[in-house]
Parts: structure tokens; C-alpha cells; sequence
């Protein structure tokens, strides 16, 4: 099982969540932070801005769904057709147990 | 050493809150997310709470079938609803009785939405205070 972090445009938010759930996988968790990326934030007029707002969203997912999930979200979340700065990230993290309360049992 | 990332209800903050206290958990860290689950697709599970919100809807100003898909979205996860995350940084041998306390705790009769537990392995952790690292950093 894999644990998929995606950083997003919050604007793309719901974009990406009806794709996902249309390719079958619904179950996410989405939360707002805010971050900088490697090219230092935004600066307008001399005035950085570091902490700019982005949307993370957590997915479990099984193994063999990584290729088709991160496809999903790199092709979702692109603003333009090259893509450009700031459309997000996605990290992979391993996961070893899942469990679901309501069903009282392990896995997804 | 395993990172926990649990999804609760948010009324059962104060449960899992005690739940973790008792197995023994120092810290955890807990913030508000939106999430969704799996689709639900048994009729039967979401019946009773459609009746009782159907009952609660003014029909006289709303329209029925806009009030009814509504609360069919609402019930069915199509919606994002709010909870509750905890991470909590736990030593290995105390993931199985950590996750058993918030299991008991959030476990309702409802069916659905009583939240899911991730198990995630850590390769570090450092305490800022005292530059320990490792085991000797959760607790």
C-alpha cells in the first residue's frame, strides 16, 4: 500500500477530485496549507510572498494504482499545456498497515 | 519506530484524545481536514438518516428533488465532510494497542464514515530540545 501526498493549486481542488473518483478512486483527504517551492515564492514588486496557499490531498492507495493515481493528478492538476511553476508536487511515502474503523478490519 | 495517521469523526476528538492518553501516547499532533471515503453504495446503510433529513427539509420553499439530491450526495461521500487528523509518532511495539484504543473509540453503529488508520514507517525522528534522535525522540 502507498500513501500518495499531492500538492495542488486549491483552484485545480475539484478538478482533480472528480477525476480521481471518476477513475474509481473516491477516498481522499484534503487539507489547506501553505508553502513555498524551490523558486523561492513570488516576488511582485519587491514584496515576497513565501507562503502561498496550495491544497494537499492524501490518498491510500494499492500498490499497483500509483501509476494510474499520479497520472491522473500530473495530468489534472497542469495549468497550460507545458504546465508552469506552482502547479504542485506529488510524493509517494510507503505505507505498511491500513485499517478501517467502521468495519473493524485491516486493509483499504 | 511508525508514524500513525488516524481520520476521526470530529465529535470524537475528546475520545480518541482519551483513547490515546490511556494506551499511553504522550503527544500527537491533530488537525482539521476534508475527506471522503469510499462511495457508498448500500441503500440500506443510508435509508434511516435520509428518511429522518427528508423530514427535516421545508418543503414549502425548497425544491423537493433539488433538497433530495442534496442529501443523497451529502450521504453517499460524494461530498468532502469535515474531520479530524491525528498524527501520533509511536514506537513499534506500541502500534497494535494504539490502534486498538482508537479503533474501540470511533467505532460507531452507523456503518459508514467512522474514519480509517494509516501505519507509516519513520526513519528518524529528532527532539529540537535535546538533539536526541530515534526511539529516545518520541518519548
Amino acid at each position: 500500500m502507498l500513501l500518495i501526498r499531492a500538492i495542488i493549486r486549491p483552484e485545480k481542488k475539484d478538478e482533480v477530485l472528480s477525476a480521481l473518483s471518476e477513475a474509481g478512486y473516491h477516498a481522499a483527504t484534503i487539507m489547506d496549507v501553505v508553502g513555498r517551492g524551490k523558486q523561492k515564492g513570488i516576488t511582485i514588486g519587491g514584496v515576497v510572498y513565501d507562503e502561498i496557499p496550495k491544497t494537499l490531498i492524501l490518498m491510500a492507495i494499492p500498490d499497483e494504482a500509483k501509476e494510474a493515481v499520479v497520472g491522473i493528478i500530473m495530468k489534472t492538476a497542469k495549468t497550460g499545456t507545458s504546465g508552469s511553476y506552482g502547479d504542485g508536487k506529488i510524493f509517494v511515502l510507503p505505507m505498511e498497515e491500513a485499517y478501517t474503523v467502521s468495519k473493524g478490519v485491516a486493509g483499504l | 519506530m511508525k508514524e500513525i495517521l488516524a481520520i476521526v469523526r470530529m465529535k470524537k476528538t475528546g475520545a480518541t484524545k482519551k483513547a490515546l492518553i490511556s494506551a499511553g501516547v504522550a503527544g500527537f499532533t491533530a488537525i482539521r481536514v476534508l475527506g471522503r471515503g469510499r462511495k457508498v453504495e448500500d441503500n440500506e446503510v443510508i435509508m434511516p438518516c435520509k428518511t429522518r433529513l427528508m423530514e427535516m427539509a421545508v418543503d414549502d420553499v425548497l425544491d423537493l428533488h433539488d433538497t433530495e439530491e442534496e442529501i443523497t450526495t451529502f450521504l453517499d461521500g460524494t461530498r468532502l465532510f469535515p474531520r479530524r487528523l491525528f498524527t501520533i509518532l509511536v514506537h513499534d511495539e506500541d502500534v497494535p494497542r494504539v490502534i486498538e484504543g482508537i479503533m474501540i473509540a470511533n467505532k460507531t453503529d452507523r456503518g459508514v464514515g467512522d474514519g480509517v488508520i494509516f501505519v507509516l514507517p519513520v526513519l528518524d525522528a529528532i527532539r529540537i530540545r535535546t538533539g536526541e534522535t530515534g526511539e529516545a525522540a518520541i518519548w
